[in-house]
C-alpha cells in the first residue's frame, strides 16, 4: 500500500469527524510517511509497519464521537447508534458486550411503548363504544356495562396513556444518555481510557 | 499479546517516554515500537486523544535535517497521571508476579 492510498483510505474511516480535524489527524501520518521516506524505507514499509488505516481511523471516529457527547446536548438516537456501531465494528469484544444488552434493552423499549401508546388508543376506544353501540349495534357490544362505564372508564385510561407515553419519553430518554455512557465506558476497557 | 492489553500499557508507555524529554511523533514511535511489538499507526490515536485531554501540549519546530516536526511535549496534569498510571501497573504486575510464583510452588 502506497501513502496515498493509506491516507485516503485513512481520511474515509474517519467518518463524520470536521474537516479541519481531519486533516490535523492527515498531518500526523504525513509527517509520518515524509520522515519514514527520508530515512530511506519505501512508502509500501512505512505503510506496513503504521498498520490497517481503516483500524486506525475508527479508533479516531469513536474518540471523536464520545467527545462530542461530553461536550454536552441533546444525545439524538442517531448519534447513540452511530457510536454504537462504531465500537462494534472496533472489535468482536464490543459486539458481544454493547450489541447484546443494546439490541435487548432496544426490545424491552419498544415492547414498553407499544404498550404506552395502545393505552391511549384504548381510553378514546372506550369512550367511543357507547356510540358506535347506537350506530352499529351488530357489531359493538356494551357488555351490559352502562354507557357511562364506558365514557368515564375511558377517560380514566386514556389520561393514564397520556402519562404512560409522558413516562416512556423520559425512560427512553434516560436510555439514550446510559446507552452513550456505556458505550464509552466499553471505550475506555477497550483503551484504558481513564 | 493481547491487543486490548497492549493498548493500554501502550498509554503507560507513551507517557513514560514523554516524561524524560519533548518527542517528534515519528520518533516517539520509533522509540516505543522498537521495544514494543505494536501496529506503529496505533500511537497516534492515543497522543491526539491525550493531547486533547490535555495530558500534552504540542508545538512545531523546524528541524535541521528536514522540514518541520511536530513535537509532543508532556503537561504539569500529564505528570499527574503518569504517576497514578504507573503506581496502577507496578500494583498489577507485582499482583500478577506474586500469583504466577505462587502457580510454581503449587
Amino acid at each position: 500500500m502506497n501513502k496515498e492510498t493509506f491516507l485516503s483510505e485513512l481520511k474515509r474511516s474517519l467518518g463524520r469527524m470536521p474537516e479541519s480535524e481531519k486533516k490535523d489527524v492527515l498531518y500526523d501520518y504525513e509527517e509520518h510517511f515524509r520522515i519514514g521516506t527520508a530515512e530511506g524505507k519505501s512508502e509500501d514499509q512505512v505503510a506496513a509497519s503504521l498498520g490497517n488505516p481503516r483500524l486506525i481511523g475508527k479508533s479516531y471516529a469513536i474518540d471523536s464521537l464520545l467527545e462530542d457527547r461530553k461536550e454536552g446536548g441533546q444525545a439524538p438516537a442517531s448519534f447513540v447508534l452511530r457510536a454504537v456501531f462504531a465500537s462494534i465494528s472496533l472489535t468482536f469484544f464490543n459486539l458481544v458486550v454493547v450489541l447484546g444488552p443494546f439490541v435487548g434493552l432496544v426490545g424491552v423499549m419498544i415492547g414498553l411503548w407499544a404498550t404506552a401508546i395502545s393505552l391511549p388508543i384504548s381510553g378514546v376506544a372506550a369512550v367511543l363504544a357507547p356510540l358506535a353501540a347506537l350506530i352499529i349495534p351488530q357489531w359493538v357490544s356494551l357488555g351490559g356495562l352502562s354507557a357511562f362505564f364506558w365514557i368515564f372508564g375511558g377517560i380514566g385510561v386514556a389520561a393514564l396513556g397520556v402519562l404512560a407515553v409522558i413516562g416512556m419519553y423520559l425512560l427512553s430518554r434516560l436510555f439514550l444518555r446510559a446507552t452513550a455512557a456505556y458505550v464509552k465506558l466499553n471505550a475506555r476497557i477497550v483503551t484504558r481510557r481513564k | 499479546m493481547n491487543i486490548q492489553f497492549k493498548k493500554g500499557v501502550l498509554e503507560l508507555c507513551v507517557l513514560v517516554v514523554l516524561c524524560r524529554k519533548d518527542y517528534y511523533g515519528y520518533e516517539l514511535v520509533q522509540a516505543i515500537s522498537k521495544n514494543i511489538d505494536i501496529a506503529e499507526g496505533t500511537v497516534y490515536p492515543l497522543l491526539r486523544r491525550l493531547t486533547k485531554e490535555g495530558y500534552f501540549k504540542t508545538y512545531i519546530q523546524e528541524s535541521a535535517t528536514g522540514p518541520a516536526r511536530k513535537y509532543y511535549q508532556i503537561t504539569e496534569k500529564g505528570k499527574e497521571y503518569q504517576k497514578v498510571l504507573l503506581e496502577d501497573w507496578n500494583r498489577f504486575i507485582s499482583g500478577v508476579n506474586n500469583l504466577i510464583g505462587k502457580e510454581e510452588v503449587a
